[in-house]
């Protein structure tokens, strides 16, 4: 998607989709550290050192569903403040053409406090929006980073995988293939709900 | 934008606003009326939000905004109200008079500031300083929930849609020569009122009102005999009409 073409009011939209995606499947990440759970259970000794992973991969999921829901939830405030800032920033743009064309009108004055008014709307909406892409900056990236750590834990669940018997061997490594998937398809989305926001964090300045 | 007056009293003008020159191309021209009081001003369904700049420009030029503390919006439609969510910057203590059905989807125009007055099925009235407004019921005439502004005092009607016209942006303000008139508004009648029943229900009310000047939101003003010369027409017309038989 060629996002520079778009508004900025339509570019924090499309964050926020993206990020009810990544919320989404978060869940996923969930059912998984359930299902490996179960699985870790009834390998018994066979899976023993696979065990102590699940318990890694249900934090994982946890703190990215959460993370990820409280993101999602900043993009859509992100997403309703750009809409609101752009509503005032249009009447501004009618109430400056307004000015210039009713120059000579004998009621002109009283278009001073309408104009006053909504600048320091559209101020406020400014100050509201900044501090919303900054904190989203943020939580991206710390989810980000939260993230990393899922990589590690694939490779960990194949390794102890190898150790499992033979019955349960390929269903923990398919548990190893979900985490790895269900991660990249979440970063995915966050890497590229990061190039958006910083997108807007340039056109701020 | 255009502006010209209707009526110029001791306690009330009323003036329309319409034939704007630069309006947008394909966009209807819009008929937008205002009263104005000593202290107030009620502006009658104020237009889409293409027109807003033009209307605030003409309005301007006399009342100052502050002294907008009315609109009425008849019905829904997007050239009727469409600039509200405008207005709504504009305006600070003003209050929206509509249809009570038409509330909740109005609001998606974009509504913080300004208070909605919902006017119950059977109509209302407003009184700006000393002038009496009537709320007419005018409803599937076209839109299911629908009223006119009556000022008892002038014998104004503003009938929305009722008496509209499609015709072109420069028309003249007042028809001149009813019958050559007919076919610039049949069609419409035909095609946007659904219902025979209501429009003979609104004719009988409108008969016993002392109508004076009839004034739609689209094409021209009827004054005068032109009054009763439409009434008797709408009266006979069939409406609700599709397909072959709207053609003929």
């Amino acid at each position: 998607m060629a996002a520079h073409t778009y508004s900025y009011f339509v570019v924090a939209a499309v964050i926020a989709a993206r990020l009810e995606k990544a919320t989404r499947i978060a869940r996923h990440l969930s059912i998984t550290a359930s299902n490996a759970r179960a699985l870790a259970f009834r390998a018994g000794e066979g899976a023993s050192g696979f065990r102590p992973l699940t318990d890694y991969i249900h934090r994982l999921a946890d703190l990215t569903v959460s993370s990820s829901s409280r993101i999602n939830h900043l993009a859509s405030e992100l997403s309703r403040t750009a809409a609101e800032k752009e509503r005032a920033e249009r009447a501004l743009r009618h109430f400056v053409d307004v000015g210039e064309r009713a120059k000579d009108s004998p009621f002109i004055d009283s278009l001073q406090p309408v104009f006053e008014r909504t600048s320091q709307r559209q101020c406020v909406l400014r100050d509201a929006y900044n501090s919303q892409i900054k904190l989203l900056t943020s939580e991206l990236d710390t989810l980000e980073g939260e993230l990393r750590a899922a990589g590690v834990l694939a490779t960990m669940s194949r390794v102890e995988a190898l150790q499992a018997d033979g019955v349960y061997q390929q269903a923990l490594n398919n548990v190893a293939d979900n985490v790895e998937s269900v991660t990249a398809s979440i970063k995915k989305h966050i890497q590229s709900s990061q190039t958006l926001v910083q997108q807007l964090t340039q056109e701020l300045s | 934008m255009k502006t010209h007056t209707l009526y110029d009293g001791d306690s009330h003008r009323w003036l329309m606003f319409g034939r704007d020159p630069n309006k947008p191309e394909k966009i209807i021209d819009t008929n937008q009326y205002m009263v104005i009081t000593k202290d107030n001003a009620l502006l009658m369904d104020p237009g889409g939000i293409e027109l807003f700049s033009a209307m605030l420009t003409t309005v301007i030029k006399q009342v100052p905004v502050d002294k907008i503390t009315h609109i009425f919006a008849s019905h829904q439609d997007p050239d009727i109200i469409s600039s509200l969510g405008l207005w709504d910057q504009a305006l600070q203590d003003a209050t929206l008079h509509s249809p009570w059905i038409w509330e909740s989807f109005i609001r998606h125009f974009g509504m913080q500031n300004i208070n909605f007055n919902a006017i119950a099925d059977e109509g209302g009235s407003l009184t700006l300083d000393d002038v009496k407004l009537v709320f007419i019921p005018a409803h599937y005439l076209h839109s299911s929930g629908n009223f006119n502004v009556f000022d008892p005092q002038t014998g104004i009607l503003m009938s929305g849609d009722i008496g509209a016209a499609i015709e072109a942006d420069d028309a003249p303000m007042f028809v001149d020569d009813f019958e050559s008139h007919i076919p610039r508004m049949k069609l419409f009648h035909q095609r946007w009122m659904p219902s025979n029943e209501a429009k003979n229900d609104w004719v009988e009310r409108v008969r016993e009102l002392d109508v004076k000047m009839l004034c739609p939101q689209h094409g021209r003003i009827f004054k005068g005999d032109d009054v009763g010369r439409f009434l008797d027409w709408f009266e006979g017309l069939e409406v609700g009409l599709t397909g072959a038989r709207l053609r003929q």
